[in-house]
């Protein structure tokens, strides 16, 4: 029992208001250091900021794959740190998402709610695989 | 388009899009084809930007304990499906169409918002059992009266049904529809204004995910011009923000309305005379 009491303290402190805020917070800063920091690299590297490089069709993850096969050569540097922003600004709901049916199915037991933002989380997968 | 100016418009568009709980899209499109971007990139670069105003400001709303996680979390649902149908059309969609509808969807949320604009939120009386089993009742506290307002939301039969309207426009046009969602949250749900600006906040990102999925495939997002873009929106937006939860819910109102009705009357000229 008292060891109940404590852990329902704790889930005071750490709530999903909190989780879900932070996660956005976190993926927006990270994502936007990544696309300052890839077009200031740019700009000390060619004097300007003119770099557009279409992305030829392809998914999420074909992106993010393609993205990281780019680390080895020099000259895409700045590019990849910028792909690598889209692709955390992209991952943040997509977390925010998946943590909450975590949070929903094992902290709050809420079934409803497991169900609906496990539904949410399916199709935005789904989404990601298109091509 | 210089960097410069792609920064500075995305800046305001992020600021405006943040107040009025619409999303950076609304301004941002109009104002990147009046500069001369192809229509169906600037949607595609705006959905992305969308993303990070929407998460951006969300979670300061979220942890303000303004938003109502549930109700996004349900109403998302419909959003989604919504984005992916819309963005698909727009791939195959002409330009003359795209600028039509999106000059329609400002103005018909003008309209609406224009015609009780004088009537302040009042607290639904009665909850709907299917509200009341999706769990959708809540509270927060208001910085501007400095009072706890509780809320019930209800109509969700109806809300869910007509969000699956607000994600296809959503995807079709790159925008949040944040405009579309407050209605729904407002006039059929019956939430504070406060609240329904900030939950459309939380719904918007995933729904700009799911239409983001879509353009990306199409090969229509370009992070070199996506960049700037994103980066100014979310500037916008983090100022944005700190004005909302200070400001009265009229105050954030009337300048939502004044922003939708030039926007809209300029994007529907432009449809119809070519650009």
């Amino acid at each position: 029992m008292d060891h109940r009491v404590k852990k329902d303290k704790k889930v005071e402190h750490f709530d999903m208001e909190i989780m879900i805020g932070y996660i956005l917070l976190v993926g927006v800063l990270i994502s936007a250091a990544l696309l300052t920091i890839g077009l200031i690299w740019h700009w000390a590297r060619w004097g300007n900021l003119r770099f557009e490089h279409s992305i030829v069709g392809m998914n999420f993850f074909e992106f993010i794959l393609s993205t990281l096969r780019q680390v080895s050569s020099h000259a895409t540097r700045p590019r990849f740190i910028l792909n690598m922003g889209i692709g955390i600004l992209m991952l943040t709901p997509f977390v925010r998402v998946l943590a909450s049916v975590f949070y929903f199915a094992l902290k709050e037991r809420n079934w409803k709610y497991t169900l609906f933002t496990g539904f949410v989380f399916c199709v935005l997968t789904y989404s990601l695989f298109l091509r | 388009m210089s960097f410069h100016l792609l920064f500075l418009i995305s800046i305001v568009a992020g600021f405006v899009g943040a107040m009025s709980g619409m999303g950076g899209g609304i301004i941002l499109i109009p104002a990147l084809t009046f500069f001369g971007m192809d229509i169906k990139h600037a949607i595609a670069v705006s959905i992305v930007s969308v993303i990070a105003t929407s998460s951006g400001s969300a979670s300061a709303y979220v942890r303000d304990r303004i938003t109502n996680l549930k109700v996004g979390m349900f109403l998302e649902m419909f959003t989604i499906l919504g984005a992916l149908a819309g963005a698909a059309i727009t791939l195959i969609s002409g330009r003359k169409f795209l600028f039509i509808l999106f000059g329609i969807v400002l103005l018909s949320s003008w309209i609406t918002l224009f015609r009780q604009r004088h009537e302040s939120w009042r607290q639904a009386v009665h909850q709907d059992s299917f509200s009341h089993w999706l769990e959708l009742e809540g509270k927060y506290y208001d910085q501007s009266v400095g009072k706890i307002i509780e809320y019930r939301g209800s109509r969700a039969y109806l809300g869910g049904p007509l969000m699956l309207s607000a994600g296809l426009v959503a995807g079709l046009l790159g925008i949040g529809a944040g405009a579309l969602k407050v209605l729904i949250h407002d006039l059929v749900m019956g939430l504070p204004p406060k609240v329904s600006t900030t939950t459309s906040n939380l719904i918007i990102g995933v729904t700009a995910l799911a239409g983001t999925s879509v353009y990306l495939a199409a090969g229509m997002i370009d992070p070199g011009l996506a960049a700037p873009i994103i980066l100014g929106v979310v500037l916008g937006a983090t100022l944005g923000t700190r004005l909302l939860v200070r400001l009265t819910n009229q105050m954030v109102r009337r300048f939502f309305l004044l922003v939708l009705l030039i926007l809209g009357i300029e994007m529907i000229l432009r449809g119809i005379w070519g650009t």
